[in-house]
C-alpha cells in the first residue's frame, strides 16, 4: 500500500476491495479474534454462547462495514448534521421516556428495537464536528466566535448523557469532541486559560461549593482503595489477578482469579484483567500494542485524507478508540476511576462493537475514497 | 489550494503529531504501570498471595467425638461412618430434579412422601448447597446408588461421621444426644465475641451434645476440629478438593462410664411400659451403675434432626419420655424417708425399748393423723415398727427428734442437694425445716402439725431418685459421706476419693439396717414376699453368688434390706376417707400414689444400693395392654422391680469384677476415619 499505487478513482467493485485498508481490517479482525479466545476462556472452555456469539456478530458487523465503506464518503458528510441532530432528539427521548436498567436510564424501546442513543452520538459528535470544521475559513476556525456552535454541539449531548448517568459515555463523547475542535486548530491562547479555568473550578467548588457528603463521594471515587469490598472491589481482584500473573501470565484457561469468578464482569468491562491474567505483561502489552498500532493507522488514514471532513472525521474514530483503550485499561489497573466503559472488539456486547465497526466503516472508506491529488501524506 | 488552507493542514498536522505524541505518552504510562503491578508483586509476593487467599478456602473437618463406655468397656456412643446420598440442585438442572429425586427414590425404595419431601427440599434451597436426600444408608443401599451415579449427573453419595447409640433408648438419659447447634447458640458464641467457633458451629457436620453427659462432656469429648483446603470460586463452591493442604482431625478421648450396660439394660427393660426410675449406687466407690429413667426414646433419632411432629408425640407423652425422672423427677419419699426419721430420733436419744401403740390413727392438735394400716399395728417397737411401716410409731418418733434434727439428718444422707454428676436439669428437692418455710412464707407462723407429715415422707418433702440411692448408699455404709459419680476415668476426671464418715449416730444407723432387715427377709415385712428369696446363694468362703432356685451345699442365702414407700399424689380428704378410700384401680392414672422403694445388699457384706420410683404404682392398662394391671403402693408396684434389678446386680457383681482401662481401650481402636469427599 503504498502511495505510488493509489492512481486514480476506483472504479470496479473488486478493484475497490483490493484498495480497501486491509491492514486495518486485519488489526480490526485480529482484535475480535483475541475478544473470541477470551470468550472461550470465560465460559470455562465451551464454545457455546459468548465466543461464538462474539465471533459471529464480529463477522455480520464486517462484512456491512466492508459493504459501507465502499460507498461514496461524501454521503458521510451528507449525513453528518442528520445523525447528530436525530440522535440528540433520541436522548431527550431517552430523558423523558427512556428504559432504567442497572439504576441508569440509557436505553429506548421504539417498537421491537431497543437502542442506546448515546452511542449513535458517540459518532455523530465526530461527523457533525468534521463537518462544521470542513470548508471553513481557516481564519476562524480558531477563534473563539466559532468556536461557540461546536461547544454548544459538544455540551448539549454530554449534559443529557451524564444525567443518564452514564460518566463513561459523556467523558469519552466530550473528549472526543473538544479534541477535534483542538485539531481543527482552536488557538493555545484559548485552550491554556480555558484548561486552567476548569481544572480550577473544579478545585474550587470541591473545597467550596460541595457538602461534606458529597465530597466524600468523589474521595472514595477516586481512591477506590479505601473501600476493597465495595467500590473497590472490582479494581482490588483486577490487579491481583494482574498483578500475581507475572511476564508470561498463569497459562490461556488457567486464570485462578477469572477461573474462579473472582473477577467480576470479565466477559465485558474487565476483559483486560483477564488477558493480563492469563497471556502475563507481554500478553497486555502485545493487545495494547494491536489497539496503538490501530490508532497509528487510523490516524495516517487521517493525515492522508484531502478534505477536511475526511481528515478531522477519521482522527475523531480514531481518538475515540484510543479513548476506548485508555480508559478502559487505565480503569482495569486502578490509574483512574471506574466508569463502566468497555474494551472495544473484546469485550462483550453488541452495542459498543457495533458503534466502533460503524466508525470504521467511516475510516476505511475516507481512506478508500481519499483524493488522488493529495500527496499529503508527510507522517508516515 | 489557498495559502489559507495549507496553513490549516499544517496545523491539523502539528496537532496530529500532538495527540499521537500524547497517546504514545498514556500507552506507556499504561504499560509502566502493567510492569509496576508485577514488579511489585516480583518484590512483595502481595498480588499472588492475595489470589490464593481468594482461590483456597478453609473447609472443616468435623472430629470424631470420644467413645462413651460402660465400666466394662461395652460402647455406648460411637462415631461411625454415615453413607448418604445428596444432590446439588444446580448440577442436576431444575428440569432434572424431579426425575432424579425419583430415580434415587426408586434405587433406595423410599415411601413417597419423603421423595415429595425431598423435592420440596431441593426446590427450596440454595441452587449451589447440598441437599441430603437419604442419610444413614445401609452399605448395600450406598453400593447400588454408587454403581448408578454416572447415570445421575449431580448426584453423589459419601460418607461422613455421625453419633451413635448402638443400645438405643437404654441410655437416653445419663448420655443425651448430640444435635446441630441451634441459632441461639451460635448467636451466644457470636455474642462472646469467638467468631471463629461461630464459623465452626455453622458448619453442616458439626454436632454438639445437647443432654446428658453428651452436653456436660462436651468440650472434653468433642475433639480438634481439622480443615482441608479447598479451591473455590467467588461464590464459595469449591472447584476443586484435591491437592490442598490438610490437617486431620483430633478424634475426642474416650470416657468410661460407672453404668454396667448389662444391668442398666436389665432395669430399663424391667420398667418397660411403666414411668419411674431405678438408681443402683456402688455404697464404697459411688459409681451409679444402674441410672435407668422409663420410658426412655431413642436418641438416634433426635442427632440427624428429629421432625416436629414426633418430637411433640414425645413431648406430649403422659410418660414423660424426654424427662430424666432419676435427677429430675422430685417426689415424695414416702415411709422410705422414714429411714432419716428414725435415725435423727435415735440421734435425738430415743430409748432402746422405746414402744407405741398404734391404733390406726395419731390424735394431734385437735386432728387425726392416720397409719396407713387401718385397724392399727398394735403395739410396736423400732424394729417392728421399720417393719410393719407404723406411721403412727414414726409420728412420735419424729416429734421426738423434732423438724431441725429430721432435716439435718436427711441433709447429711444427701438429701436436699444437687449432685454434679454430669448431666443437665438436676434439682435439689426439698427438705422442710424452719429456715425453709420462711423463705417460702415469711412470717407466716410454723405450722406444728409439719413434724408428723415430715416424719413420714409426705408434706413438703421432695427428692429425687439419685438422692434416694445416695441417702441409701450412705446409710448402708454406715455413715459414708458417699458421693455419686457416672464417669470413672477421662480427662479431668478426678478418680473417686475414700468417703469420710459423716456425723450421724451409728446406733441408729444399725437399728434402722436392722429394720430394713426386716421389711425384705424376715417374714411379716412389708417387702417380704417380693425380696425374702432372691433365689441367690453365696458361698461364705469366696463371696462368689450363684443363681439357682435352692441353696447349692454349703451356700448362704443373699439377703437384703429395704424399705418400701407410697407417696401420695392426690390429698385424701375426710369426707373420703370416712366413704372408704377410693381403691387405686378405680381412679385416673395420673391420680394414683407414687411407688417406692429402697434397699441395698448384699447383708452379708453391703455393696449395692438401690432406689426405685414408679409413678403412679403401675401400668397403665389402657396405654400398654397385656402388662401387669395396678397393683398397689411400694411393696407391690416398686419392690418387684427391685427383686429383678438387685437379682441382676447382686448377680454380676459389676464392683467386683476388673473395670475397663481406658488406655487398653483406646490403644487397640481403629478410629473411624473421615473420608474424603468425592464418592
Amino acid at each position: 500500500m503504498t502511495i505510488s499505487s493509489m492512481q486514480g478513482r476506483p472504479r470496479g467493485m473488486s478493484e475497490r476491495l483490493g484498495r480497501l485498508n486491509w491492514a486495518i481490517i486485519t488489526l480490526l479482525c485480529t482484535l475480535a479474534f483475541v475478544g473470541v479466545i477470551m470468550h472461550f476462556s470465560v465460559a470455562d472452555g465451551s464454545w457455546a454462547g459468548r465466543p461464538l456469539s462474539h465471533g459471529g456478530r464480529f463477522a455480520v458487523v464486517l462484512a456491512l462495514v466492508i459493504g459501507v465503506a465502499l460507498l461514496d464518503a461524501r454521503m458521510w458528510m451528507a449525513i453528518a448534521y442528520p445523525v447528530y441532530f436525530g440522535a440528540l432528539v433520541l436522548l431527550l427521548g431517552v430523558e423523558f421516556m427512556g428504559e432504567t436498567r442497572m439504576g441508569a436510564t440509557r436505553w429506548l424501546s421504539l417498537g421491537p428495537l431497543s437502542m442506546q442513543p448515546s452511542e449513535i452520538m458517540k459518532i455523530g459528535i465526530v461527523l457533525a464536528l468534521a463537518r462544521y470544521y470542513h470548508n471553513m475559513d481557516p481564519r476562524n476556525a480558531g477563534t473563539l466566535l466559532w468556536s461557540i456552535p461546536p461547544l454548544l454541539m459538544i455540551a448539549a449531548p454530554v449534559a443529557l448523557v451524564m444525567h443518564q448517568p452514564d460518566l463513561g459515555t459523556s467523558m469519552l463523547i466530550a473528549a472526543a469532541g473538544v479534541g477535534i475542535m483542538f485539531l481543527a486548530g482552536l488557538r493555545w491562547r484559548y485552550i491554556i486559560p480555558a484548561g486552567v479555568a476548569a481544572i480550577g473550578g473544579a478545585i474550587a467548588a470541591y473545597f467550596f461549593v460541595l457538602h461534606q457528603y458529597q465530597r466524600d463521594r468523589i474521595n472514595t471515587f477516586l481512591n477506590p482503595d479505601a473501600d476493597p469490598l465495595g467500590t473497590g472491589y472490582h479494581v482490588a481482584q483486577s490487579k491481583i489477578a494482574i498483578g500475581s500473573a507475572g511476564l508470561f501470565g498463569k497459562g490461556y484457561l488457567q486464570g485462578t482469579q477469572s477461573q474462579g469468578d473472582f473477577l467480576p464482569e470479565k466477559h465485558t468491562d474487565f476483559i483486560f484483567t483477564m488477558i493480563g491474567e492469563e497471556f502475563g505483561l507481554i500478553g497486555a502489552v502485545a493487545v495494547l500494542g494491536m489497539f496503538f498500532v490501530l490508532f497509528l493507522l487510523t490516524m495516517q488514514v487521517s493525515a492522508r485524507a484531502r478534505t477536511m471532513f475526511g481528515r478531522l472525521a477519521a482522527a475523531g474514530i480514531g481518538l475515540t478508540l484510543a479513548l476506548y483503550v485508555f480508559i478502559n485499561t487505565s480503569m482495569v489497573i486502578g490509574l483512574i476511576p471506574v466508569v463502566g466503559i468497555p474494551l472495544p472488539l473484546i469485550s462483550f456486547g453488541g452495542t459498543a462493537m457495533l458503534t466502533l465497526m460503524t466508525g470504521y466503516a467511516i475510516v476505511l472508506s475516507i481512506d478508500l475514497h481519499r483524493d488522488q491529488s493529495s500527496t499529503r501524506g508527510f507522517l508516515w | 489550494m489557498t495559502t489559507a488552507k495549507r496553513d490549516l493542514h499544517s496545523v491539523f498536522n502539528r496537532r496530529a503529531i500532538l495527540i499521537s505524541g500524547g497517546s504514545t505518552v498514556v500507552m506507556g504510562a499504561i504499560v509502566s504501570r502493567l510492569a509496576y503491578l508485577q514488579a511489585e508483586n516480583l518484590v512483595t509476593d502481595t498480588y499472588t498471595e492475595e489470589a490464593r487467599d481468594n482461590r483456597f478456602d478453609q473447609r472443616i473437618i468435623a472430629p470424631p467425638r470420644g467413645i462413651l463406655y460402660d465400666r466394662f468397656g461395652e460402647m455406648l456412643a460411637v462415631t461411625s461412618p454415615d453413607y448418604r446420598v445428596f444432590l446439588i440442585p444446580e448440577q442436576v438442572g431444575l428440569k432434572n430434579l424431579e426425575p432424579t429425586i425419583r430415580r434415587v427414590g426408586e434405587i433406595l425404595g423410599l415411601p413417597e412422601d419423603v421423595i415429595v419431601r425431598r423435592l420440596r427440599d431441593a426446590r427450596g434451597a440454595k441452587r449451589s448447597d447440598p441437599v441430603i436426600i437419604r442419610a444413614g444408608l445401609r452399605w448395600d443401599e450406598f453400593s447400588a446408588i454408587n454403581v448408578r451415579l454416572p447415570e445421575l449427573p449431580g448426584v453423589r453419595a459419601d460418607a461422613s461421621l455421625i453419633r451413635r447409640y448402638p443400645y438405643d433408648i437404654a441410655f437416653a438419659h445419663p448420655i443425651g444426644y448430640v444435635q446441630k447447634p441451634n441459632q441461639a447458640e451460635v448467636d451466644a458464641v457470636i455474642a462472646e465475641g469467638d467468631e471463629r467457633r461461630a464459623v465452626y458451629l455453622r458448619n453442616p457436620d458439626v454436632r454438639v451434645g445437647k443432654s446428658g453427659l453428651e452436653a456436660s462432656l462436651e468440650k472434653t469429648i468433642h475433639g480438634e476440629a481439622g480443615w482441608r483446603m479447598v479451591q473455590v470460586n467467588a461464590a464459595g463452591r469449591v472447584v476443586d478438593e484435591i491437592g490442598g493442604e490438610t490437617r486431620e482431625p483430633v478424634p475426642g478421648p474416650g470416657v468410661v462410664m460407672t453404668i454396667d450396660a448389662e444391668c442398666q439394660r436389665g432395669a430399663m427393660e424391667r420398667m418397660a411400659g411403666m414411668s419411674g426410675s431405678c438408681v443402683v449406687m456402688d455404697i464404697v466407690t459411688g459409681d451409679l451403675v444402674v441410672m435407668a429413667s422409663s420410658p426412655g426414646f431413642n436418641p438416634n433419632e433426635f442427632v440427624n434432626g428429629i421432625s416436629p411432629s414426633r418430637f411433640r408425640e414425645l413431648n406430649e407423652d403422659p410418660y414423660k419420655p424426654l424427662f430424666h425422672k432419676s435427677v429430675t423427677g422430685a417426689y415424695k419419699p414416702g415411709s422410705t424417708f422414714k429411714i432419716c426419721t428414725g435415725i435423727a430420733a435415735v440421734e435425738a436419744g430415743l430409748p432402746e425399748n422405746f414402744r407405741v401403740n398404734c391404733p390406726g390413727y395419731f390424735p394431734f392438735g385437735g386432728r387425726a393423723f392416720h397409719c396407713w394400716k387401718k385397724g392399727g399395728h398394735g403395739t410396736v417397737d423400732f424394729h417392728a415398727a421399720m417393719k410393719g411401716s407404723c406411721n403412727v410409731f414414726f409420728y412420735q418418733a419424729g416429734l421426738r427428734a423434732g423438724q431441725q434434727r429430721i432435716a439435718d439428718t436427711a441433709r447429711l444422707l444427701g438429701l436436699g442437694q444437687k449432685y454434679d454428676i454430669g448431666v443437665p436439669s438436676v434439682v435439689p428437692g426439698i427438705v422442710p425445716d424452719e429456715a425453709w418455710w420462711k423463705t417460702k412464707r415469711g412470717n407466716e407462723p410454723f405450722p406444728p402439725g409439719m413434724i408428723l407429715n415430715t416424719a413420714i415422707g409426705q408434706g413438703d418433702l421432695l427428692t429425687t431418685p439419685l438422692q434416694l440411692a445416695v441417702m441409701m448408699a450412705r446409710v448402708a455404709s454406715g455413715g459414708k459421706e458417699v458421693m455419686p459419680r457416672l464417669v470413672r476415668e477421662g480427662p479431668g476426671i478426678a478418680p473417686a476419693k475414700e468417703a469420710r464418715q459423716l456425723p450421724v449416730s451409728a446406733d441408729g444407723i444399725k437399728r434402722v439396717l436392722d429394720g430394713m432387715f426386716g421389711v425384705a427377709s424376715e417374714p411379716g415385712g412389708t417387702a417380704f414376699r417380693t425380696m425374702g428369696n432372691l433365689e441367690l446363694w453365696y458361698d461364705p468362703a469366696t463371696n462368689k453368688v450363684v443363681d439357682a432356685p435352692t441353696a447349692p451345699a454349703g451356700h448362704k442365702q443373699v439377703q437384703v434390706g429395704g424399705k418400701t414407700g407410697t407417696a401420695q399424689v392426690r390429698v385424701i380428704t375426710a369426707a373420703e376417707r370416712g366413704g372408704g378410700v377410693k381403691r387405686n384401680n378405680d381412679i385416673d392414672w395420673k391420680l394414683r400414689d407414687h411407688a417406692l422403694f429402697v434397699c441395698y445388699g448384699p447383708v452379708h457384706n453391703p455393696r449395692y444400693a438401690c432406689a426405685i420410683v414408679i409413678e403412679h404404682g403401675g401400668t397403665d392398662e389402657e396405654r400398654y395392654p397385656g402388662t401387669v394391671g395396678y397393683i398397689g403402693g411400694g411393696s407391690a408396684a416398686a419392690a418387684p422391680i427391685a427383686r429383678d434389678v438387685m437379682r441382676l446386680v447382686l448377680s454380676r457383681d459389676p464392683s467386683a469384677q476388673p473395670p475397663a482401662n481406658i488406655a487398653t481401650l483406646e490403644a487397640g481402636l481403629r478410629r473411624p476415619q473421615t473420608v474424603k469427599g468425592r464418592a
